[in-house]
């Protein structure tokens, strides 16, 4: 059958109907895009905290951004060839095209990687720190897990010395992985007391599991069976029974409402209780000898004597210190801690000055006192360049992130003022891509700090999860990148399979091409509004 | 739309000159974002820097939108297709950017009625 208007125009709308087909697409682009950068414009409008303002390498950005246009003339060149019917050099522009989408999503993911290895943390105070995480070690090598992985050092350590399971909601990998932990710290894990429970109705209560019985899997799925099928019985029999006192109830209370006679309705539970059958909410298994065991802290709620994982596990033991060890810090920020003292009335620079960082950091200290002088150089350069207003105050001043933050370059800054590395040429492009370079810097640029876990307010890798502005980046740039892929591979596929067509009907072809470019001027488009938003302002 | 060898190769010329804009743009913007002396409105950035970055994006997205994407010469059915999906994005942000004022808190409880 043959498609018709794919290379003449329909009298009604003058137009071929993929030309139709990829309007209306990009109409609806048009809405999903604008629905993000308004969900931005409202993200950081109502922000609560301090928006990290051209926090965003730019080089990477930019050089995206130039990929992009020059991808984008490339295209048109391409559909302009096929109209010429010159084939090699539509095949030369549009494998230039192809490339391009393929170097933007290299760069995107180095970006992502950098920010997915980053780690962030606000303390209790409100202060932040980021920076990369040490991993255990001991005499200078890694300690390795069960596994045989480094421990990265943001765990919490627990000494167990029971544990219970909820054997309705327990998680079977973290059961596997509780067992697998004893056994490398050759402890074993087996119910603490016998089992029991009635299984029969009218029969005396059974031994479901011997104490001593090791924890397994298998185990819990056995007494969950047993626990489930009591509780769907009791269930029964007491809808049952309430049922009958129901009825009765009614009998005896002709014309009254419901809730006239509903609180004397009551099961009467002494009759009731030869029909139930004995349920196992949980199990207690002891650990012999105690043993050390690592979690995450997402996973836990950690307190001393008694924690508590996301699957309702109870875990009795002592609480080991846990500090998040930061082997690196490459910024100090009291943005979001200063906010919160002006809420509150406080004295911004005396909040600053009993922060945990500046009362237990030595390096901290040295770093604001340094960074204080940076900021009065500012000043002083800013009365100088603009002199004062009316009111005969500065025009200028820094801007609250001048004031309190200090960022990598800054700390770069302050070592090569100390007579440290500096970094120049490559080295000093590298980490406009990578982040600090601490290895050439050196520990005593960036150097590392221990966070006792009970000042950690939130902690985690520049992901989604660390703010709304993380969130936003990375949906609004996840969904480009997606089209990217998408679009380079219909390109791609004129690419290498259009040849075909191109000798049967040329300028079919041509019209699918300029499709496809319509979809990727669009793609260059929204990055054109993406790139100052995000990385610029 | 170019459709005749002679016009298209004529407007091959224009798409390079639009690329070196979209360039120089883009340069533009981040000399006007990193350069202090660049730096419109109150030191650090503001809704000066704000307004400058977008109009740039938008000159920058215009471009790419009448030039590459023939929106300069087309058919009615595509301004309408294409601006109704505009229109909606606007109109409905715009609708949500009403709650940031609302009136009803001072008009009734500070009024003094």
């Amino acid at each position: 059958m043959e498609i018709p208007y794919v290379v003449t125009p329909r009298k009604d709308t003058g137009l071929f109907n993929s030309k139709i087909a990829i309007w209306l697409f990009l109409a609806s682009e048009v809405m999903l895009f604008g629905g993000f950068f308004s969900a931005y414009v409202f993200l950081r409008l109502g922000a609560d905290y301090p928006w990290p303002e051209r926090t965003l390498p730019v080089l990477p950005g930019l050089i995206n951004t130039f990929v992009l246009i020059g991808s984008s003339v490339t295209v048109v060149f391409a559909w302009a060839s096929l109209k010429l019917r010159e084939w090699r050099k539509f095949q030369f522009f549009m494998g230039i095209t192809v490339g391009c989408a393929m170097i933007f999503m290299v760069l995107k993911g180095i970006e992502y990687n950098v920010k997915l290895h980053h780690q962030a943390m606000k303390l209790k105070d409100y202060s932040v720190i980021e920076g990369h995480l040490g991993v255990e070690s001991e005499d200078g090598k890694p300690v390795l897990d069960h596994k045989g992985s480094t421990i990265e050092e943001n765990l919490i350590f627990v000494e167990a010395s029971k544990l219970t399971f909820d054997t309705v909601r327990f998680y079977k990998p973290w059961v596997e992985e509780l067992l697998a932990q004893a056994e490398h710290h050759h402890s074993k894990v087996a119910l603490a007391e016998d089992v029991t429970a009635i299984i029969k109705v009218g029969q005396p209560a059974e031994i479901i599991a011997k104490a001593g019985e090791p924890l397994s899997v298998e185990l819990l799925n056995r007494l969950q069976a047993v626990h489930l099928a009591a509780r769907s019985n009791n269930a029964a029999n007491r809808t049952e029974a309430l049922r009958a006192e129901w009825v009765t109830a009614k009998a005896a209370n002709p014309g009254k409402k419901d809730w006239q006679i509903a609180s004397g309705v009551n099961i009467d539970t002494a009759a009731l209780a030869p029909t139930l059958l004995g349920e196992i909410s949980t199990v207690p298994f002891s650990v012999d000898p105690p043993a050390k065991f690592d979690f995450h802290p997402r996973d836990i709620k950690a307190a001393e004597g008694q924690s508590r994982l996301r699957d309702d596990t109870v875990i009795d033991g002592k609480l080991l210190a846990s500090p998040m060890v930061f082997h690196n810090i490459d910024a100090i920020d009291f943005q979001h801690l200063v906010m919160k003292a002006k809420e509150k009335g406080i004295d911004p620079e005396v909040a600053i000055e009993n922060s945990w960082l500046m009362k237990n950091s030595a390096f901290v200290r040295e770093a604001w006192a340094w960074h204080q002088g940076e900021v009065k150089k500012l000043s002083a350069e800013l009365l100088k360049a603009h002199g004062v207003g009316k009111d005969g105050k500065p025009r200028y001043t820094p801007t609250h992130k001048e004031l309190y933050r200090i960022g990598w370059k800054d700390l770069a800054k302050k070592a090569e003022d100390d007579g440290r590395t500096k970094l120049s040429g490559v080295d000093a492009a590298k980490e406009e891509f990578f982040g600090p370079n601490y290895k050439a810097r050196g520990d005593e640029t960036f150097p590392g700090l221990s966070v006792p876990r009970e000042q950690v307010g939130f902690a985690s890798k520049f992901t989604p999860a660390w703010n709304t502005y993380y969130a936003i980046y990375f949906t609004i740039t996840g969904l480009h990148g997606l089209h990217v892929i998408g679009g380079a591979l219909v390109l791609a596929y004129y690419l290498f399979f259009g040849k075909k067509m191109y000798l049967s009907n040329p300028e079919w072809l041509a019209n699918r091409v300029e499709i496809g470019g319509l979809f990727w001027h669009f793609v260059d488009l929204v990055w054109i509004f993406v790139f100052p938003i995000l990385y610029l302002m | 739309m170019a459709d005749t060898p002679e016009a298209i190769k004529k407007s091959v010329r224009t798409y390079m000159f639009v690329g070196a804009i979209l360039f120089v743009g883009t340069i533009v913007t981040v000399l006007v974002a990193t350069v202090p002396w660049l730096d419109f409105g109150r030191h650090g950035f503001d809704a000066a820097d704000c307004i400058l970055g977008l109009t740039i994006a938008t000159f920058k997205a215009s471009l790419v939108a009448f030039i590459f994407m023939h929106l300069n010469h087309e058919r009615k059915a595509v301004y309408w297709l294409f601006g109704s999906g505009l229109c909606m994005v606007c109109s409905l942000a715009g609708l949500t950017a009403l709650a940031l004022g609302d009136p009803i808190i001072d008009k009734f409880f500070y009024s003094g009625h």
